[in-house]
């Protein structure tokens, strides 16, 4: 064989390539799912994309794929062609939705290695029922069908290759033994074994591997080849020997032109481009086809086609196919592209971003080690120079930064739109009239956060649809106009992403909630229940087992799905908080922070250990005296700080440390604020201010309250990351 | 006796086989498959974590790596001893964790094949059976290594192991 297949960069691409379209396709279908009908664009597009994922699904050889999609198309095609007006615009967009379901699902299977086994064969039936009524709709009105899309393609440009003046074209017809099992994997064989000569290379049928037909078509009426090679008839012999499959070999050499006209089809006109010939000789040949197309253009029209459609469709810029030469390979459309994203992706190994990121941090902390080198703090040395460079440095430092923790940065649109899927789903199943919108999809997260908040995002959205917003009867009996609505909002602040999960449904019922929380035995004898703020009050529902529904439905209510949520946010170190008026709906909010991080911290040391907080989470510095404290005889204390009065939190015995000053007048008060919260930190010292890359602790140590990673300081020691909102609480 | 800074990755898994690394630990000498084995560094200051047990002595910066480290005698439960000149840090990878474990006094390589390595004696401690650290004795001429599987050290919580361990080391000297 001439070439070696790559079957894993083959399939990786694949994988890759078809879920982009998936996608794309998807969001194209539901941005319409409430119009009337698909507009022309739309068709195009989704005959296109089942088109490709038909072809590259074919040589992949993942044969149900190829059928769901090639049913779907034909679909299309009829739909492109015909326009249709009876069109059930609901159902053709479940069909479509069930269809990219099907495929979304084996390509989840192939990538995790599964047995590919899907059975399309329902699906199938319905598209065939589907659209048997379409077409009977259109038979009573009178309208002809048009031709079944068997070869029909867009209009093919043939890009010709160089053929230079020792190249030799010749005709080929094969004819196989009547009895030959699988004549099209024999023709492909051959077809293959002449890549090797050819420079050049056409053969019909085409469409070897998918198209069961094309057998059908090798037995009747031959295989027939189109060559353009420097070789001879003799070489050509050698490579197609008659044997027990191949019972005749014709070979008749040809004209060029007669080669570039390709087979005699009547429909088949193949334009040709040249890339290679001069701007003059196209130009005179164009003129000689003009004329000869004309032709051939005026007799077609008279033909009864289409009865709707009295002109040619004309050929739309996107319409062109690049042939390629090599056999089998899924013809790629030149407009194919998803349409939103213009800018050109590469995928990368995420291990490779990894070590770019640790490269990055280490750079960081080589040039604090270099700008506060002991070494350059001779007196009366003169350092401007350096210190213009160093400026220099330090500020493409920065931007590299910048840029490397970006490429990680991946916005949450992709996540939002799954989310309107879900939202799509569950509502059309429950019969609730439920709208979607989205706020801020454009936030970026880390590639990680992404997919760890994607289930508890889904469950969220689930929640709100099946429990929070009442069913289209219920609204109007409590007078509510609107329709029911599921928001998803994304922000950054303060360090952190917000995402939010909002509805106006009917809110939580915060008496329903407190009772069963009695029930359960979660309630604290010592308070009333009035005491209990709402947050607190809501934050039960997160327990597990913790369920007020009465009935389980297939989506929720089983009272096991908030605690999973709760734990997988904390996992990635965010916090949930659940807001909720009764009667006007609720609203989870999500805060994760953007572990990825070098930032501005302040070090500090008490006792032998260093630790570092963020800049931004710091008030003040104040040194005190002891008579600006207050000491409570349960042990807390507070200081006094301008007639304000904070609690005081002492570093040193908070985690047990050792060697801590404890005279508050000989170290340091830090006021911390967060959310809305004040706390006064007491440590022994200030070290400075540097720029620090965040590392999280190394997973094999257990979770300690208040710290939030480390990392490394100018002389190598390490330092622990408070996180103020972990010594709040 | 092994060197500082010791890097045996990159050799041959088949070469490994039957190989390894031992180290002293109060009275007993330990052996850890070679393969588990990254490196041998010097001591180095370790950054201690507050709240976490006794036997994590906290964290050290390895070449722009952040590793937990571990001290061997606490985990067994024992006596910790004084960190001396002769303490290092023996840096395992179990199964894509990294870990620092700080051993009193590093030994030697040694092969020990197949058979020279018995089975622990089970010992009846209450209700408690199982050996939890060490899995196997292993013989090399006259004096006998306890050989630990490094992922029960790093992930088994229990504390009857440790005492398992000091119980079968009084019992083979007894036999020696």
């Amino acid at each position: 064989m001439a070439e070696e297949f790559n079957v894993e960069g083959m399939l990786d691409m694949y994988l890759f390539e078809n879920g982009q379209l998936l996608e794309q396709l998807q969001e194209t279908v539901l941005e319409q799912k409430d119009a009337e009908c698909f507009d022309e664009d739309t068709i195009n597009e989704i005959f296109r994309t089942m088109h490709t994922i038909k072809g590259s699904s074919g040589i992949m050889m993942f044969d149900n794929v190829t059928a769901i999609s090639h049913k779907l198309e034909d679909v299309f095609y009829y739909l492109r062609e015909s326009h249709p007006q009876n069109v059930v615009h609901e159902e053709l967009v479940e069909h479509v939705l069930q269809v990219v379901d099907f495929i979304t699902g084996e390509m989840d299977k192939i990538q995790d290695g599964s047995p590919v086994d899907g059975d399309p064969a329902d699906i199938i039936a319905e598209l065939d029922r589907f659209l048997e009524e379409i077409k009977n709709g259109a038979v009573k009105e009178g309208k002809e069908l048009p031709k079944a899309n068997v070869s029909e393609e867009p209009k093919h440009f043939y890009i010709a290759p160089v053929a230079n003046s020792a190249s030799h074209f010749y005709k080929i017809y094969i004819t196989f033994f009547p009895d030959t099992d699988m004549a099209n994997v024999h023709a492909y064989k051959t077809v293959y074994a002449l890549k090797e000569l050819a420079e050049d290379l056409l053969y019909e049928p085409e469409d070897l591997i998918s198209d069961e037909s094309s057998i059908t078509t090798l037995l009747e009426e031959g295989f027939r080849i189109l060559l353009q090679a420097q070789c001879s008839e003799a070489d050509i012999r050698q490579v197609i020997k008659t044997g027990y499959d191949i019972e005749k070999v014709d070979i008749f050499e040809c004209k060029a032109e007669e080669f570039l006209q390709g087979f005699d089809f009547g429909d088949h006109q193949e334009p040709q481009i040249d890339l290679q010939s001069s701007v003059e000789e196209i130009e005179a040949k164009a003129q000689a086809e003009q004329e000869g197309a004309e032709e051939q253009e005026a007799e077609k029209n008279e033909k009864p086609e289409k009865i709707e459609k009295p002109e040619k469709p004309k050929m739309a810029p996107g319409d062109f196919v690049i042939q390629s030469k090599s056999p089998g390979k899924p013809k790629k459309l030149a407009k194919d592209k998803p349409k939103t994203e213009k800018a050109a992706f590469i995928s990368v190994n995420v291990q490779k971003m990894d070590q770019l990121m640790d490269l990055i941090g280490e750079l960081v902390i080589s040039e604090s080690v270099v700008l506060q080198n002991p070494d350059l703090k001779v007196p009366g040395l003169n350092l401007d120079n350096f210190n213009k460079a160093a400026t220099q440095m330090a500020k493409i430092a920065t931007d590299l930064q910048n840029v490397i923790m970006s490429m990680r940065m991946v916005p949450l649109t992709n996540l939002f739109q799954k989310m309107n899927r879900i939202v799509f789903d569950v509502s059309r199943k429950l019969g609730k009239d439920i709208e979607f919108e989205m706020i801020g999809e454009h936030t970026e997260v880390d590639k990680n956060i992404s997919e760890k908040i994607s289930d508890p995002l889904m469950h969220l959205v689930r929640n709100a649809v099946d429990h929070g917003i009442e069913t289209n009867e219920e609204r109007a009996e409590s007078g509510k106009t609107d329709k029911g609505k599921v928001t998803l909002a994304a922000k950054t602040e303060a360090g952190k992403v917000w995402i939010t999960v909002s509805d106006n449904g009917k809110g939580l019922d915060r008496t329903k909630i407190l009772a069963k929380a009695k029930k359960q035995g979660l309630l604290d004898p010592d308070r009333l229940e009035s005491s209990y703020e709402d947050k607190e009050v809501f934050q039960f529902i997160t327990l597990p087992g913790f369920s007020t529904n009465e009935q389980v439905t297939e989506y929720s209510g089983r009272g096991v799905g908030m605690d999973v949520v709760v734990q997988n946010i904390q996992s990635i170190g965010g916090t949930l908080e659940i807001e909720s008026t009764a009667g006007f709906g609720s609203s989870m909010i999500l805060k994760i922070p953007l572990t990825l991080a070098i930032i501005d911290g302040i070090v500090m040391e008490t006792g032998t250990t260093s630790f570092v907080v963020e800049t931004s989470f710091i008030k003040q510095f104040v040194r005190v005296t002891e008579e600006m404290m207050i000491h409570e005889p349960t042990g807390e204390e507070y200081v006094m700080i301008r007639d304000e009065c904070y609690p005081v939190l002492r570093i040193g015995d908070w985690y047990g440390l050792e060697d801590y000053r404890s005279n508050v007048e000989e170290g340091m008060m830090l006021l911390f604020e967060v959310e809305g919260k004040t706390i006064c930190l007491f440590v022994d010292k200030l070290i400075g201010k540097q720029e620090i890359v965040v590392k999280p602790i190394p997973p094999y140590i257990k979770k300690v309250k208040g710290i939030s990673g480390c990392t490394q300081l100018g002389d190598g020691s390490i330092a622990l990351i408070l996180d103020p909102s972990g010594l709040i609480d | 006796m092994s060197e500082e800074r010791e890097g045996v990755r990159g050799q041959d898994h088949d070469v490994q086989q039957g190989k390894y690394m031992t180290f002293k630990s109060g009275n007993e000498y330990f052996g850890l498959k070679l393969q588990y084995v990254s490196e041998i560094i010097p001591f180095q200051a370790i950054t201690a974590i507050p709240e976490t047990e006794d036997y994590i002595k906290g964290l050290i910066n390895l070449r722009g790596k952040i590793l937990p480290v571990i001290d061997v005698r606490r985990r067994f439960k024992q006596e910790p001893f004084e960190y001396n000149d002769r303490t290092c840090i023996m840096v395992i990878i179990v199964k894509d964790t990294m870990v620092g474990l700080v051993v009193e006094q590093i030994a030697e390589v040694v092969e020990i094949a197949d058979e020279n390595i018995l089975p622990p004696p089970t010992i009846m401690r209450g209700d408690r059976l199982q050996n939890k650290y060490v899995y196997g004795i292993g013989r090399v001429g006259d004096s006998v290594k306890l050989l630990i599987d490094p992922d029960k050290l790093l992930n088994d919580n229990d504390n009857s192991a440790a005492e398992q361990t000091n119980d079968m080391s009084d019992d083979d000297e007894r036999e020696v």
